[in-house]
């Protein structure tokens, strides 16, 4: 079982995903931005971030470069599920995904919560599943 | 000549911001029904109201799309604020709740009619307090209320909806038109979204010679337009 940190800003979808990940034996902390994803993470360490790029103010990008600045989140895995299609990524997603260390890319809108369940797992070490 | 290819540009830019906005009620139902199934639970509202809110968007898009090609006549007629804004509140009450967001009607006093179209207003503030709701549970405050209000300011009436937050800028506003249709997240100190509700009330009001603008409201900001009196219809 793993805690999961689901930074989405929408609450309808952040519900569905919540209510999904519960039924999946996992326990899930919502923060719909940036800074209170930061206060999130504190206060209880996550073993795997879901992160949307597209957030109110602050966004994913500023997220995660004050995320890794922390030296106790720096090999937190993080699954980035956005609405921002690959094809916007194009030259700079290996600059980001090294940089800011991220594990997967998922495109929301064709990513079922099934698969976002199975790349949960396939991500997180067998001690936290 | 000029017109109809500015109209043309308005109504492509709003149809790409629509198209990006329907992508969200769409994934919403999409996992909605997903983890229902998962969780073998039959919650049908939730995906019945989001389903209708969407629905509502594309009406009030083809709404402002007619109105800017000058295909659709709008005619004035005497209007009471009150009672549109009191209609637009019902028609927000669902969505609202889905997103627990409280919404609220003050009307400042009493007030003749204006000269509007009422279905055109009342799409206008639909549209807009639709895109608050989706907007404003980001802003990570714990209770999110969403005022429906009127006033009377040096103009005219003041048709409005407010809320505590801050973001809603006069700059914020013109930096939105200006990305309209071209940027994903044209109001990014404001909404996730593209905003599109905010746009087609916009686009919904100019067609009625009125003007989307940032207003406040007993220390709320907000989003409204200013209503001229008609002058016809007053007794005294």
């Amino acid at each position: 079982m793993a805690h999961i940190l689901l930074i989405e800003p929408d609450r309808l979808l952040a519900d569905a995903y919540r209510q999904g990940f519960l039924a999946s034996g996992h326990t899930v902390v919502m923060c719909a931005g940036a800074q209170a994803a930061i206060f999130a993470a504190d206060e209880k360490r996550p073993d795997i971030v879901i992160l949307e790029f597209q957030l109110t103010g602050h966004s994913g990008i500023e997220f995660m470069y004050e995320f890794r600045s922390y030296a106790e989140w720096q090999t937190i895995p993080v699954i980035i599920q956005t609405q921002i299609p690959p094809s916007e990524f194009t030259g700079s997603w290996a600059v980001l995904s090294n940089e800011l260390g991220i594990s997967g890319y998922l495109y929301k809108p064709n990513t079922t919560f099934r698969q976002l369940l199975n790349s949960v797992a396939a991500i997180l070490t067998p001690a936290a599943v | 000549m000029a017109k109809s290819i500015r109209a043309s540009i308005i109504s492509q830019q709003l149809l790409l911001s629509v198209a990006e906005q329907l992508k969200l009620p769409l994934l919403q139902i999409a996992r909605q029904a997903e983890v229902s199934q998962l969780n073998n639970s039959n919650d049908l509202q939730t995906i019945q109201t989001t389903a209708d809110s969407a629905l509502r968007l594309i009406d009030n898009y083809v709404l402002a799309v007619q109105l800017a090609l000058d295909q659709h006549q709008m005619p004035l007629e005497p209007v009471s604020v009150s009672a549109v804004l009191y209609d637009s509140g019902q028609e927000l009450e669902r969505l609202a709740r889905n997103y627990g967001v409280d919404v609220e009607l003050h009307i400042g006093g009493r007030f003749g009619t204006v000269m509007a179209n009422r279905e055109g207003l009342q799409s206008a503030l639909v549209s807009l307090g639709s895109a608050l709701i989706e907007a404003l549970p980001s802003s990570g405050q714990p209770q999110v209320k969403l005022q429906l209000a009127t006033h009377r300011c040096r103009y005219g009436i003041v048709a409005g909806i407010y809320t505590d937050t801050q973001q809603l800028t006069a700059d914020a506003l013109r930096h939105g038109r200006r990305l309209m249709g071209g940027s994903r997240q044209p109001l990014t100190d404001f909404t996730h979204t593209a905003g599109a509700g905010v746009f087609v009330a916009d686009s919904i009001l100019s067609a009625m010679q009125l003007k989307l603008q940032t207003s406040r409201h007993n220390g709320l900001f907000g989003l409204g337009t200013v209503l001229e009196l008609n002058n016809q219809t007053q007794l005294v």
